[in-house]
């Protein structure tokens, strides 16, 4: 148990030279995408288009060319869109109406996987195509799979927005592909909101909130539900053809994240070499995407911490002996720290 | 801001118009310019804003109402306001010419017959007012909230529902009142199949039907999605149960043409019934009737 908690720690490819990753600026996202989703939405429900594309830089031409926007710009649009349009169930309705949408060759290899493990392999590898936003840690315990999700470029005050559209779309395209619905639990770091009802009807009765991270969860059984129209030819073809996008598979803090998981207690200035970069710029560069250094190093030890003891059920030892704790006290009060619990109230809090 | 009911107004607009060019040529035409001195900008703050805040009044009316007689009566009456409150306000600028004397006597009958019909026409208004309520009876419990009224359906939405069943608990020691949850099966492939348009078309037509189908008494909102919820005040379970029944009955009886297609989609209801019991609040009814309600959609799967 303990070797194979290890493994899926460690088991994240490290890096000999400089990363590739896209910033939150970097224009590395077709328009006619996910733009082009809001903008038929908004339209729908009868929101202006310039007050629509105010201050995103994005042109209604743009929608129609080969063009590239950022995550920012994306970020904003959502942003304009959800204070626009009436309702509460924006998010939702646009999640729903994602897949399989403009996305054309991963679209194909999400729609003829062999079932929903593979589905999740297909989106672990073309994940930043279809969702630039997010990235997904998996995890597996007796009974259960995990998917931790974080944030690739930053998106603080959109995380809901985010989780509301993507979650939806997930559940929607999970139902389209398997003719079912998967019993998936979503765990939310926010507050439980008003419209609960909006959650409910489109992501199900699942939902806890205010908790520690941001998760996905469901039975592992589910891991095999087949798909009637998978097919390897076709899913490898449409791999072959989504890979060959110029699109970078991660984003700057989920690369940043990568590196701090594979090797403990990184110092800024190592992490800063790797990514080419001067202590200095890289600093910068992580306020640019609304981090310091010490919140992410925090946020990955809260992670760490809270699979280790409440998830897979640890002792105190083997948790601050995997984290690279040389002093039990010391593993203690980091855990105090990050979470707010003691290891042993973590333990107790474990729901199924 | 939504202006396009401006465009059935021209008679209304033009007598507006002429209310305020009319009274504007009459004074400075007849009158001589006040030395500076003699102005006082005091009055011409409190006039000036009479006639600004009448014409945006008359602005706000044309905006917001369809053409009719309660609307001509309306703008008729402001515009003779307008008229007065005009006239007020040039001859803080102008001293009349004597031969003229008489204008500055009579600038205050046209307000005064102004007022006279406007007060008809709040009348009339008020009538069309209980008529406009009994329309929208089903829709609406004892409370008027405009901006809980869902875009799509106008029905009203899950806040205004919650709202409402708080009054109802809170004005009853023994709830006596059933709360039905129900929902299209197989919505979202209509909308993968038809689009998303016709999705909402049909959002629309069901909650006619389900209007329809309700007691004077009755409430029906739009809760998410494509879910319903509707409250039945003074109802056990028993008889909400048998109107449901009915909706979803006449529901599937109805041939749905997406566009010009002669081609019908039927569709089909799947609800729930849940009655207040004592000591309840309304985050649990709610609770308990969409579980039960999934609990159905999960039976209809497998």
């Amino acid at each position: 148990m303990t070797l194979s908690t290890l493994s899926t720690f460690t088991a994240i490819r490290t890096f000999t030279n400089k990363p590739s990753y896209f910033c939150i600026d970097d224009k590395s996202i077709p328009a006619h995408q996910l733009a082009a989703s809001v903008l038929d939405f908004s339209h729908s429900r009868q929101v202006n288009k310039d007050k629509l594309l105010r201050g995103t830089g994005i042109f209604s031409q743009d929608l129609i060319s080969d063009k590239k926007l950022s995550s920012q710009q994306l970020l904003k649009l959502l942003n304009n869109a959800q204070d626009l349009t009436p309702g509460n169930d924006s998010a939702f309705l646009l999640g729903n109406r994602l897949f399989p949408s403009n996305y054309g060759a991963i679209s194909n290899a999400l729609m003829h996987s062999r079932n929903l493990s593979d589905m999740l392999n297909v989106l672990a590898v073309l994940r930043s195509q279809i969702c630039p936003f997010f990235s997904a840690n998996a995890y597996t315990t007796a009974h259960r799979h995990y998917l931790l999700i974080t944030d690739t470029v930053g998106c603080k005050n959109q995380l809901q927005f985010l989780c509301e559209l993507y979650f939806s779309a997930l559940v929607s395209a999970t139902k389209l592909i398997f003719g079912q619905r998967i019993p998936f639990q979503f765990d939310f770091p926010f507050a439980r909101p008003k419209y609960i009802q909006e959650y409910e009807v489109h992501l199900g009765h699942r939902l806890n909130f205010s908790q520690p991270m941001l998760s996905i969860s469901f039975d592992k059984k589910c891991l095999s539900t087949p798909n009637q129209h998978s097919s390897e030819n076709l899913k490898w073809h449409a791999i072959k053809q989504a890979k060959h996008l110029p699109m970078p598979k991660q984003g700057f803090l989920e690369a940043v994240r990568r590196h701090l998981t594979a090797q403990h207690n990184m110092g800024l200035q190592h992490i800063a070499d790797l990514f080419d970069m001067s202590p200095a710029t890289f600093k910068r560069k992580l306020k640019q995407h609304g981090v310091s250094f010490q919140q992410l190093q925090d946020e990955l030890g809260k992670q760490q911490a809270l699979f280790l003891l409440q998830i897979q059920q640890l002792s105190n030892e083997q948790s601050a002996n995997l984290m690279h704790f040389n002093d039990i006290s010391n593993f203690r009060r980091s855990v105090k720290r990050w979470t707010g619990l003691t290891p042993s109230q973590l333990r107790l809090t474990f729901k199924n | 801001m939504n202006i396009s009911l401006l465009a059935k107004h021209q008679k209304l607009f033009s007598i507006a118009c002429a209310s305020l060019t009319l009274s504007i040529t009459l004074g400075i035409g007849l009158g001589n310019a006040k030395p500076l001195a003699d102005i006082s900008w005091l009055d011409i703050i409190g006039e000036g804003s009479i006639a600004l805040l009448s014409l945006l009044w008359i602005f706000f009316i044309l905006v917001s109402r369809p053409p009719g007689k309660v609307t001509s009566a309306l703008i008729i009456g402001l515009s003779c306001i307008l008229f007065t409150a005009n006239l007020d306000l040039v001859d803080e600028f102008i001293y009349y010419q004597e031969a003229v004397s008489w204008l500055s006597m009579i600038e205050s009958i046209p307000a005064g017959l102004g007022m006279l019909i406007m007060s008809y026409a709040l009348y009339q208004w008020h009538q069309e007012q209980l008529i406009l309520n009994k329309q929208l009876q089903k829709r609406e419990s004892n409370f008027r909230q405009h901006q809980q009224v869902d875009f799509i359906t106008t029905l009203y939405d899950a806040e205004y529902m919650r709202n409402q069943i708080d009054t109802e608990l809170q004005n009853k020691a023994q709830p006596d009142f059933s709360v039905v949850m129900l929902d299209i099966n197989n919505f979202d492939l209509f909308n993968r199949r038809f689009g998303h348009e016709l999705g909402d078309n049909l959002l629309r037509e069901i909650s006619d039907l389900i209007l329809m189908n309700l007691r004077a008494t009755d409430l029906a909102c739009r809760y998410a999605g494509d879910r319903f919820i509707l409250l039945f005040p003074d109802t056990d379970l028993e008889v909400a149960q048998k109107i449901a029944s009915q909706i979803k009955r006449a529901i599937a009886n109805i041939a749905f043409k997406p566009e010009l297609s002669a081609d019908p989609v039927y569709h089909q209801l799947t609800f729930a019934v849940e009655s207040a019991k004592f000591g309840d609040v309304t985050e649990n009814i709610l609770q308990r009737v969409s579980r039960r309600l999934e609990l159905f959609k999960q039976g209809q799967t497998s």
